[in-house]
Order: structure tokens, then sequence, then C-alpha cells
């Protein structure tokens, strides 16, 4: 029964214009960044072109591979976190905002196969955003022709990347729950933005590898200087924070009351 | 097998201080049409949708074609077809592929889907998005959904919602011969009482969440007969005679569902996934 709920859950997304709005809002982040390392390089030329001011302050940034790969971290570590909950969102959310939830849940299929449905729904729909969007930044560097490039740093920047990429879909099935508890798609975003700022608040504090909304900063530096790797603490954390939020989405599926 | 298609048992349901639904005791019996009737608000969705494990019930019991639902428990809706409240679908689907979710998810064999979209008219709207219908064609999509899988039991929340008089027609007809002739049972809730009056077999009168009347159709109409017989004015009955001619006059010249001699002049409601 579980390929029949995932087949659908898949026809769902048919026509829908969420997939190449997530696609378009995360391959402009490359070329954002792309526009900074130009920026930097050719400051005289940027200032003419009116793209940096006058008293704009550069100092201390390069244009090199490194620099654009720790960019490259920070943006999608922060505008991914965001995306994928819009996308979560868009998943369990709207089936209450199109009030097709009623419709799907007194079908004869355990509940819990929906929220795993549209779990998987979301790893293939963000995995295939991440490697899209990585393809094209490492095209939109080489277009660049920064310096700095090798075989050993670039593995190491797409694997910091798909590290940030993957706990943030770690923190994912916790929004997918306050989606069904909500009813809709609204409180998920507005709790990912609160838990964004409590993260970095929490961060400074200095326990940031205990809190999963500090771990993503600290991984990418917003708190602290970017670590290389995360302490195993972290990860046992993001493994309960996963099978915490998966749970408890099933269970409001399985045993709240779903009206609409 | 028992005789029930539906039973609820002092069922209770309270949003905190408000009693939605109270003590309700109900028996469908299987292969009638039932009309659960009630004004807005008395607790007819509520009622539907503890038997549908949608909410559930503060206390009580609902039991379903033999299954007492307990929410979660899902395996008792593959014989069961519903509609709740609003007619609703994914409006970036069309027609078709809406009632290919239903007939994957209810195991249904593929030519369910073609066959339900002719059974319901909506073959010309069949590669429609959803959200590109009309109030109508949306009733009518939530109608075939409801029949793809050929339920023993159909829950019918306000089914005439949105038709225009020949598809309430077309749709009183449908509901009738698949009682008649496939001993589907029907329970459906309905505000409008010549809808219910027209259809069902038995009405309940729920109102403030309590049955406060259950009789036959016809021993209903004699109860109102009876009260109603110094109630009206002339121009009331006048009135009322009116409406029934001129509802008549509109199927006829619109030769969708029944002529002016009261016979079909379109296609039959039968056959096909139901």
């Amino acid at each position: 029964m579980f390929g029949q709920v995932l087949g659908t859950e898949f026809m769902k997304l048919h026509r829908a214009k969420a997939t190449w709005a997530t696609l378009a809002v995360l391959a402009i982040m490359p070329l954002g960044i792309a526009l900074f390392m130009w920026i930097v390089r050719e400051p005289g030329r940027a200032a003419q072109l009116g793209l940096l001011g006058t008293k704009a302050s550069l100092a201390g940034l390069e244009a090199t591979w490194l620099q654009y790969f720790y960019m490259l971290t920070l943006v999608f570590g922060v505008g991914g976190m965001l995306l994928l909950t819009f996308i979560i969102a868009y998943l369990f959310g709207r089936e209450y905002g199109d009030a097709t939830a009623k419709n799907m849940l007194a079908l004869p299929v355990a509940r819990h196969w929906f929220a795993v449905a549209k779990l998987a729904v979301a790893a293939v729909w963000w995995t295939a955003l991440i490697v899209i969007v990585l393809v094209e930044a490492m095209a939109v560097g080489l277009v660049l022709g920064l310096p700095g490039f090798s075989a050993e740093l670039a593995a190491a920047g797409i694997a910091h990347v798909l590290l940030a990429a993957t706990i943030s879909f770690l923190l994912a099935p916790v929004v997918a729950w306050i989606a069904v508890w909500s009813r809709g798609e609204v409180a998920p975003i507005a709790f990912s933005l609160v838990m964004l700022a409590l993260g970095n608040l929490f961060g400074k504090t200095g326990w940031a590898e205990w809190f999963p909304y500090s771990i993503v900063p600290l991984l990418i530096g917003m708190v602290a200087d970017p670590v290389g790797s995360l302490p195993p603490g972290s990860y046992v954390v993001l493994a309960g924070t996963f099978v915490a939020g998966t749970t408890a989405t099933i269970l409001q599926l399985r045993f709240a009351d779903n009206a609409q | 097998m028992p005789d029930t298609a539906v039973s609820t048992r002092a069922l209770v349901k309270r949003y905190r201080d408000v009693t939605a639904v109270d003590s309700l005791n109900l028996d469908v019996r299987r292969g009638e049409i039932y009309g659960f009737l009630g004004r807005n608000g008395a607790g007819k969705t509520t009622t539907i949708r503890m038997m549908l494990g949608l909410i559930r019930p503060s206390s009580g019991e609902v039991t379903v074609l033999g299954k007492r639902i307990i929410p979660g428990e899902t395996a008792v809706f593959a014989r069961v077809g519903f509609l709740v409240e609003t007619a609703t679908a994914y409006p970036n689907l069309t027609v078709r592929e809406n009632l290919d979710i239903q007939r994957r998810l209810t195991g249904s064999p593929p030519r369910s889907v073609a066959d339900s979209i002719t059974l319901l008219r909506l073959d010309p709207y069949a590669d429609r998005r959803a959200g590109q219908l009309s109030l109508g064609n949306k009733q009518r999509l939530a109608l075939a959904r409801a029949l793809l899988h050929s339920p023993e039991l159909l829950v019918l929340d306000e089914p005439a919602n949105g038709l225009d008089p020949a598809g309430i027609v077309e749709i009183r007809e449908l509901l009738r011969s698949l009682a008649d002739n496939r001993g589907a049972t029907v329970f459906m809730s309905s505000h409008i009482l010549a809808e219910v009056a027209h259809l069902a077999d038995r009405i309940g009168i729920v109102h403030d969440g309590r049955l406060i009347e259950e009789s036959s159709r016809d021993e209903l109409a004699a109860k109102a007969r009876a009260f109603a017989t110094d109630a009206y004015t002339p121009e009331e009955r006048e009135q009322a005679l009116l409406t029934l001619d001129l509802e008549r006059y509109f199927l006829a010249r619109t030769g969708d569902a029944r002529g002016a001699d009261g016979r079909r002049t379109g296609a039959s409601s039968e056959g096909g996934a139901v």
C-alpha cells in the first residue's frame, strides 16, 4: 500500500507551481553569491555600474573558492532550511488549505503511510533541488574563474553543503507536525522563522550543539567560528528531533480530531 | 451480517462548553435511504465526521457496517463512499487525475475511473482541472469519487449542494437506483426538506445535537399533513404548486432530466462503476 500512497503523493505535485518556485528561489542563491564574489574581485567596475556604494567596505573578503563554498553553506544552511519549511508546509498544510485532508483520512489506508509518503516526497524534492543547485553553483564558480580550486576543497565544500541540507531535513518532521496540528501552511512557516531566531540566540550561549535549531548556525559559523565537524551529541539531538517529529505527525493524523 | 449499516449509541461530541451531538442513538438499516434532516448547526456534519473517524466522540460509539469506528482504523472505509461538507478536490489536477488517486487508494480497477466519469456525466470535463470547475461540477466530481469503488454504504453530507434542478433530479434518481438495484445504503444529511422528502425511506430530524424525531417518510408525511392542514393560506398553497410547476417547466425546457410529461429525456443514470 505504501507504494500506492507514494505514487499518489507524487501525482499531487503534477502541475504544482510550488516545485518550480522552490527551484527558482534556490537557483538564484549561487547567482547572488557569484555576483557578490565578482563585486569583491572587481570593486572599481562594480562601483561604476552602481553595484557597490562608495562607502561600502569589503575589507577582509576574498573572491576565492574557499570563500565561495563558505557563503554557499551559509546561504544553503539558512535559506535552505526556510525553503524546506515551505516544501513541508505545502505538502502537509495544503491538504487542509484545499480541504482535501478529510477525503484523504477516511480512505482505507493506514494514516501513517500518508505521513511517511509525504516525508519521502519531501526528501526526493529536497535532494533534487540540492543536486541541481550544487551543479549550477559549481558551473557558476568555474565561469567566474575563482582562484584556489582543488578537488579536495570542492569535496569538502560540497560535503558541508550536503550536511547542512541533511540537518535541515532532520528538522522537517517537526514542521510537518506543526502543519497538521495547525491545519494549514502559515503556522509551520512562522514556527521555523521563530526557531531560526531562537537558534541564533541560543547558539551564542555555548549550548548550540544541544539545541536542534542552533546546530545549522553552529555548522555554518553564524553563531561562532565554523566547525569542521559536529559533536556526536548534536547528531543524537537531530536524530531524536526527527523521530519525535515523525511520531508526533503520525499520532496527530491518527488520533487527533481532523475536522477542517 | 448485521441488518444495520450504521448505528450510533449514546453518541456525544463536545467542543469545550458546546455540545454539538448529544446522546445520539441512530440505526440505519441496510439498503435504505436515510435522510438526516436538521438546521444548520444541528450536528449533522459532526455526526458524519464521527462516522468516518475524522473526529473522536467525547463518549458513546459509532458502528459502520458492523465495525466499531476507532480513529485511525480505516479498513472499513473500503466499503464506504462519502462526501463531507463542501466538495473538494486537488485543484491543480484534472477530474480524471483526481479520480485516479481515489482509484489507486481504494484498490479499484482502472476502468472504474472512466465509469464514474460517465455515471456522473463528467465526460466533457474529464481533462479539465478541478480548480476550474463550476460548483455543480465540483459536486459531481465529489460524488464520482464517493461512488468510484462501488461502496456498500454512501455517507453524503448535503449531496445536492451547488447542483441545478436538473442535476438534483439526476442525483436523486441515481441514489434511488443504487439503493433499489444494488442494495446500497445511503445516509444523507440535508437541511433542505424537499430533498429529503423526495428521496429518503426514513427520516431522522436532529436538533441541537439530539434526534427529536425518526419515522418513515410516509409516517412523517402524514404527520406533516395533519399538522399543516389548517396552517397554510391559499396563497401559500398556490406558491408551493407554482414552485413545483416551475421546476417541471424548467426541466422540460432544458431537456436534461425529465420532460413535462414526467418521463426522462436524457441518458440513464444507471450503470457504470456503481
